[in-house]
């Protein structure tokens, strides 16, 4: 019983997590309706600059982290001047082609700057477990969880109630009728891009803290992936939702299914989820859906 | 002038010439028609003046458009805005996933601070009072001449001199029509806003408007005030679908081939 419950809580903070990437996903998706499939590989990009700082630097984590998650936020704005700006007004494909084509490319720069080998991340946060009753978590992922609910509630405070944000989701509407309105289209998007830069710098601390990693942790981009499309591209708040229902699902999958099929069921299980999600409600749970009037 | 257009070219996709050289110029406070036959280049004039044509390939190759004396034909649509010039583009663009509130914020954007947004939101609530009880509502659901109502209410949160409306009547029931007329009237006559408005509903457009220009194949071909434009025997023929009679015009009788439009000739 007790393993069961510790499945399924460790599974809820580990959909938090995944929310935390589909939140960077989603922040993207809604101003520049770019699906950004290289999310992932700027998450190791992150957990690489903090180890760099950290390790080969020597840098103290006060100045370290904040310096990894400004140059993250860089490297989002950056990625947007220079590769997507330029595809403004292409069609749907072309962007999904270059996403992808930035995903192969940074991992091709990842090895080449940091190697093969397998690193040792820092640990910028506590180690120490969390032991309620009989079940033990993970620090880092307990802190994390907290975070992502923080994040969540202020990021949909700022899409939904400040002006910025308006103009930001004004934008994910319609780009032609945002720039009728007066508001600087390309701005936005870099906005987006750098939000979603630092979100993932953070889910990298959280997801490697202490733990041993190579370019390889940029799979949590595809394990986030379920999250974003259950959660619906354009909801922020149905992120963590979405995340706590796939989280619990993968607890749920690797107590029941993994003895059975001698494990590895929850590893498919969130994308079971999602084709099934695909095919019966294409939008997601809190997507927006196309309105018609009758 | 308010806004000026002089021998204005544009051409889309470097190569496909829309505006062939057009005159245009609206004056403080007017409200100029701008009618004409579908494919004609109405659009494209305003998005011209807008600044709207870049995101769609369009560029303006020559003339001079002229805005309060300054040349504006390279500026960004936002400093458009922020100068008193807003587009309201066609087909009722509402954002439609955001509510009534919502949509009308994010047309304050040039505004300073929140309590300037507060009261001028509250002014454009006094014009539309309808949208008071709506203000909650999800756009995407309102009815058409709510959304119409919306987008110009939207385009009032900038505070601005001129505003370009494309298409108000489309899709929308008569008496609806005459009651947006009937605002942008009103807007010109309390705010002193000038309006130029793009219409194939030429009867009710030229029922307030200043003046009007009537174009064709990229070219101004008509000018005149508003009633000499209604008393035009042309406009009567092909926009207000009156026989040279001034009667109501029957099927039977159509023969456009017999009167040939004189400005093309």
């Amino acid at each position: 019983m007790t393993s069961l419950l510790s499945q399924v809580a460790n599974g809820a903070l580990t959909g938090l997590l995944y929310a935390l990437v589909a939140m960077s996903f989603v922040i993207i998706y809604r101003s520049a309706r770019v699906f950004n499939f290289a999310q992932g590989e700027i998450v190791v990009v992150g957990a690489f600059l903090v180890w760099t700082l950290m390790s080969a630097f020597d840098l103290p984590v006060w100045a370290a982290v904040p310096l990894a998650l400004l140059a993250s936020v860089l490297l989002g704005v950056l990625i947007e001047r220079v590769i997507l700006r330029s595809l403004v007004g292409e069609e749907l494909f072309a962007f999904v082609m270059v996403t992808i084509g930035l995903l192969i490319f940074i991992r091709g720069v990842v090895l080449v700057a940091w190697g093969p080998e397998v690193r040792f991340f820092p640990a910028v946060l506590p180690m120490a477990a969390v032991k309620v009753g009989a079940l033990v978590f993970d620090r880092a992922m307990v802190i994390g969880g907290a975070l992502t609910l923080v994040v969540a509630a202020a990021m949909s405070w700022f899409f939904n109630r400040t002006q910025l944000g308006l103009e930001m989701t004004a934008v994910a509407e319609d780009h032609q009728t945002a720039l009728s309105l007066g508001i600087p289209v390309t701005r936005s998007i870099a906005v987006a891009w750098g939000i979603s830069g630092l979100l993932s710098t953070v889910a990298a601390i959280i997801f490697l803290n202490g733990k041993g990693m190579t370019f390889l942790a940029s799979d949590i981009g595809f394990a986030a992936l379920p999250v974003a499309l259950l959660a619906g591209l354009e909801s922020i708040g149905g992120v963590v939702l979405g995340g706590l229902i796939v989280g619990i699902a993968l607890g749920l999958a690797s107590y029941f299914l993994d003895p059975i099929f001698n494990g590895g069921v929850a590893a498919v299980f969130p994308f079971v989820i999602m084709v099934i999600v695909l095919l019966i409600r294409p939008t997601g749970l809190f997507g927006w859906k196309t309105i018609e009037r009758i | 002038m308010l806004l000026e257009l002089t021998n204005v070219e544009v051409v889309y996709s470097d190569v496909i010439l829309v505006l062939k050289g057009v005159n245009l110029s609206v004056a403080e406070g007017h409200i100029v028609a701008l009618l004409g036959a579908n494919g004609a280049g109405k659009t494209t004039t305003l998005k011209a003046i807008s600044g709207l044509l870049r995101s769609e390939d369009g560029e303006v190759t020559s003339g001079s458009i002229q805005f309060q004396g300054v040349p504006i034909h390279t500026e960004e649509p936002q400093n458009l805005v922020r100068r008193g010039l807003v587009q309201v583009v066609e087909g009722r663009r509402i954002l439609p996933h955001m509510t009534v509130e919502q949509n009308l914020l994010v047309g304050s954007k040039v505004l300073k601070d929140r309590a300037e947004r507060r009261q001028v939101l509250d002014k454009v609530y006094g014009y539309f009072p309808k949208l008071v009880n709506l203000r909650a509502r999800v756009s995407g659901y309102l009815s058409g001449g709510e959304q119409q109502m919306l987008v110009i209410g939207r385009a009032l949160m900038a505070r601005p001199r001129l505003i370009l409306l494309d298409e108000p009547s489309l899709g929308l029931a008569p008496m609806i029509v005459t009651e947006i007329f009937e605002l942008v009237e009103s807007l010109r006559r309390q705010e002193g806003i000038a309006f130029l408005v793009v219409e194939q509903n030429a009867n009710v457009a030229l029922a307030v408007a200043d003046h009007g220009y009537v174009m064709e194949n990229g070219r101004i071909v008509l000018y005149g005030t508003g009633p000499e434009l209604r008393e035009n025997e042309d406009i009567k023929e092909f926009y207000l679908g009156m026989s040279i009679s001034g009667h109501g015009k029957s099927f039977k009788d159509v023969k456009h081939y017999k009167r040939r439009k004189r400005w093309l000739g």
